[in-house]
């Protein structure tokens, strides 16, 4: 509270201090600004970064501009139109970014490069749509504002602008949401298996985005008075960027802090600092390479210092899973999955219908991980079918499995490093029970449940909240995903490998868990290991896999006792 | 024949052709390495101002060649090293880096050349008479140039020692490692061989476009989804995505405006996004 109430007396005092000409200057890159903080929360929280921003701030100037031109009489309704066409521009954004966001992981270069090719198209399409956008020249004779006397008014608009842009992100960072746009950039899989729908998150974040940039856009026209093609072009849209990093893109007040400054002193400095451009585009290249906080993160313990710790308020009682799963029973029937001429599952077939601990073993290479790949809905079955408590998940995306009861620890920690013990275990609360709206509401991150606070007593490091997830020992860091699987509270969860590279006190830790878990859920674990004496201790039942098919299914001495299953281990003929 | 349609039909090959060699450095250093170099439009556009300062000093125009090489390698050389070595593995990183790179350089060459059109004169000019048509020479050599490089460099990657040691180094970097190959060398050299190639096709170009700062962004974009088309890894595939992207833009531009060309090619690269993430010939 004291920080941003250091930033309003700080926006108001400004004009006074620097006088009208700089009070203008700073009136147009408060408006820019709101635009870069859409980036920082694409780029420095979500983990994506937009090359063609000013396709939004542009298009939304070239839409405020038509409306104070249409309502010249009215600007009262003119100024009614601005929020919607804000609206529009991240409802616009929100649109491209569903369309290239399909497919996860791997396609954050793909959409840089479409968001860059968006805004060149902008760009030609407002030079040569002569009639509507006025051409190379631009829309001009747009009115201002109503009511506004003279420079400083300007200016306490833009900043007026520009704090409630702040609050909103401001808002939003401290949300549930954020949290998940920060896990999202962090470990976009484990996101997904946690049963959060990531192309749904990123497309949220890229729409708020381009509201922000809208918000900009749809005050300059009427400030400005013009609105030209370059407002919609790369240039502006690779100044945004530049502004965020160099301002510091992780943080809220990073991408204004490097607006304002770096901006408003390039519009002074670029034609009497020779090579100044130059300058800042080697800038932006060493602060990537080197500084990734930016200015921000020189004051950044000053601001921390500021708004005082955190107190703990008291935890809130999380409701209650949102579905009523059903009964248990994963089966796969004739499962097959080929890559090119590779067969990786071979018409497999398993059942395992009642609650209990399974262990799945078998040589390398028997596709055991690849089986849990298709259940979780990562790996398309070529063929076969897949059921989960009665329904058919095959063609199911992973977070609407993990929605129907599923969950999986992968075989190498895989934790939100960055974010504190205390957020990791909070989204595993959030699956399931939180409503979209509800991720808007900051107090769910004091959510806990009957299950945490015995896990917490259990292993008392989950309780140590505010230290970061990469700060815990890799044994500590496989408990916390073990946990994290365990409190969407499943019916089936997948282990890979729970115990590799444990001591064995941490082993022993996580067999109590495990056993612990599958009482408690009463549902079925099942485990895929290679060490024996765990599976002997562990296994009610044991299903051996040997090139992409099932060999033997039984109690553990049968199966060890099996002449078929000694062949494969041993080697020798199949 | 219709005169008009063998025109019309070697227009659309010359279209394809440059578009191809010009995708050429992107696809080498994005299909083996897996570094998408956003700086690969600059590289085009210093090849095309080698050109114009080979012209305006008054040297034989073949001069820009080597003038490009050099520079190209050196430059490609140093940001391996300081941009793009660190950063392997880090694909997202990378790209934030070469945007970085692409920005600088432009820069550069406004600082030096001004941000102002340069034309280059056609180093062969007149025409040439075949199939009853005439067409211009240095448009049938660019024909020609295109198709040698792009055969010479699949010849070589697929029979020569280094062509096969690079194979090994894209499918499995740890064993090529292993097996006594300096994968870190040849990472860098394929790198070089990326700028150099773009370099060289901007000298190729420079005589028939606008040489200006920013004329890089176009290049480097048409290339990137001549790429998402195509599918990495092949000079087929490569060649059937310039086809692609080529034809139709020529396609759309000529029916309609070069708006809509470049609105139909968008639309093209972002359906083979949805639909066919691969592109149409995936690496073999």
């Amino acid at each position: 509270m004291r920080a941003a109430s250091l930033v309003v007396v700080i926006a108001l005092a400004l004009p006074l201090v620097l006088g009208q000409f700089w009070a203008y200057q700073l009136g147009l890159y408060a408006l820019y600004a709101s635009a870069a903080i859409g980036i920082g929360l694409c780029w420095g929280q979500s983990g994506f970064l937009p090359l063609g921003q000013a396709l939004f701030f542009g298009l939304s100037a070239y839409l405020s501009g038509f409306a104070f031109i249409a309502f010249q009489q009215h600007s009262f309704i003119a100024v009614l139109t601005m929020p919607v066409i804000a609206f529009v521009s991240g409802l616009f954004a929100y649109g491209i970014g569903f369309v290239v966001l399909r497919r996860p992981g791997e396609n954050t270069a793909y959409f840089s490069m479409i968001t860059l090719a968006l805004s060149l198209l902008a760009f030609q399409i407002a030079t040569s749509w002569n009639s509507v956008t006025g051409g190379f020249d631009g829309l001009k004779g747009i009115p201002g504002l109503p009511g506004l006397s003279d420079l400083s008014d300007v200016y306490y608009v833009s900043a007026a602008v520009l704090l409630i842009v702040l609050g909103l992100a401001s808002w939003l960072y401290h949300a549930p949401l954020g949290v998940l746009w920060r896990a999202l950039a962090q470990n976009e899989r484990r996101l997904a298996l946690l049963g959060f729908d990531v192309r749904m998150l990123k497309a949220v974040a890229f729409a708020v985005s381009g509201f922000m940039a809208g918000v900009g856009g749809a005050v300059y026209a009427p400030q400005q008075g013009i609105v030209t093609p370059q407002l919609v072009g790369f240039g502006l849209s690779a100044d945004l960027v530049i502004w965020a990093a160099i301002g510091g893109r992780a943080s809220l007040i990073g991408p204004v802090i490097g607006t304002l400054l770096v901006g408003s002193l390039s519009a002074e400095l670029r034609d009497s600092v020779p090579f100044w451009e130059v300058l800042m585009a080697l800038f932006f290249i060493v602060i990537v390479l080197a500084f990734p906080q930016g200015i921000a993160g020189l004051i950044e313990p000053a601001w921390q210092r500021l708004e005082g710790r955190p107190r703990g308020p008291a935890p809130v009682l999380a409701p209650k899973g949102l579905t009523d799963r059903p009964a248990a029973r994963l089966a796969l029937s004739d499962v097959s999955v080929h890559l090119g001429e590779v067969t990786i599952l071979d018409h497999l077939s398993l059942d395992f219908d009642r609650a209990g601990i399974f262990c799945v073993i078998g040589p390398n290479g028997a596709g055991k991980t690849s089986m849990f790949n298709v259940v979780s809905g990562e790996l398309a079955a070529s063929s076969g079918r897949v059921d989960l408590g009665g329904m058919e998940i095959g063609a199911l995306a992973p977070h609407r499995i993990s929605h129907l009861g599923l969950a999986r620890k992968l075989q190498i920690p895989s934790v939100f490093p960055h974010l504190s013990i205390a957020d990791n275990l909070a989204i595993a609360l959030w699956s399931g029970r939180a409503t979209k709206l509800q991720l808007l509401d900051p107090r769910l991150r004091r959510w806990t449940s009957p299950m945490l606070e015995e896990l917490k007593s259990r292993y008392p490091f989950l309780a140590s909240g505010g230290r970061k997830a990469a700060e815990l020992s890799h044994g500590e860091q496989q408990i916390l995903e073990l946990a994290m699987a365990l409190l969407t509270e499943p019916r089936v969860l997948l282990l890979d490998e729970p115990c590799a590279g444990l001591s064995p006190e941490e082993t022993g830790a996580v067999v109590d868990i495990v056993r612990w878990a599958a009482r408690r859920l009463r549902g079925s674990v099942i485990i895929v290991e290679h060490d024996m004496s765990l599976v002997k201790e562990l296994a009610e039942l044991v299903y051996v896999l040997h090139n992409g098919t099932l060999l033997a299914r039984g109690s553990v001495a049968a199966v060890q006792a099996s002449p078929a299953v000694r062949a494969v281990y041993v080697g020798g003929t199949k | 024949m219709d005169a008009l349609i063998v025109t019309q039909a070697i227009n659309v090959v010359y279209a394809v052709s440059t578009l191809a060699v010009l995708t050429l450095g992107l696809a080498v250093i994005f299909g083996l390495l897996g570094v998408l170099n956003i700086a690969h439009g600059e590289f085009v556009m210093i090849g095309a101002y080698c050109a114009y300062l080979t012209q305006s000093w008054n040297w034989p125009y073949l001069v820009a060649l080597p003038l490009t090489l050099a520079l190209c390698a050196l430059l490609g050389a140093a940001v391996e090293r300081i941009m793009i070595r660190p950063l392997y593995r880090r694909p997202f990183d990378t790209l934030v880096a070469t945007w970085g790179l692409s920005l600088l350089l432009r820069k550069i060459a406004e600082a030096i050349f001004g941000p102002g059109f340069h034309s280059v004169t056609i180093p062969l000019p007149g025409t040439v008479q075949f199939l009853g048509i005439e067409y211009p020479i240095y448009r049938v050599v660019l024909i020609a140039v295109s198709f040698a490089v792009a055969a010479v460099l699949m010849i070589w990657y697929g029979r020569s020692r280094t062509g096969s040691r690079i194979r090994a180094m894209v499918s499995n970097p740890e064993l090529a490692q292993a097996q006594g190959i300096s994968v870190r060398r040849l990472a860098a050299a394929t790198f070089i061989a990326g700028t150099c190639l773009a370099g060289l096709g901007g000298v190729m170009v420079a005589p028939l476009v606008p040489v200006q700062p920013f004329m890089g962004l176009d290049y480097v974009l048409r290339a990137f989804f001549v790429l998402v088309v195509g599918g990495l890894g092949s000079v087929p595939g490569l060649l059937s995505g310039a086809a692609a992207i080529g034809g139709v833009d020529s396609a759309i531009s000529a029916a309609s405006n070069a708006t809509d060309g470049y609105f139909a090619v968008l639309v093209l690269a972002i359906l083979f996004l949805w639909l066919k993430p691969r592109g149409l010939i995936a690496r073999g």
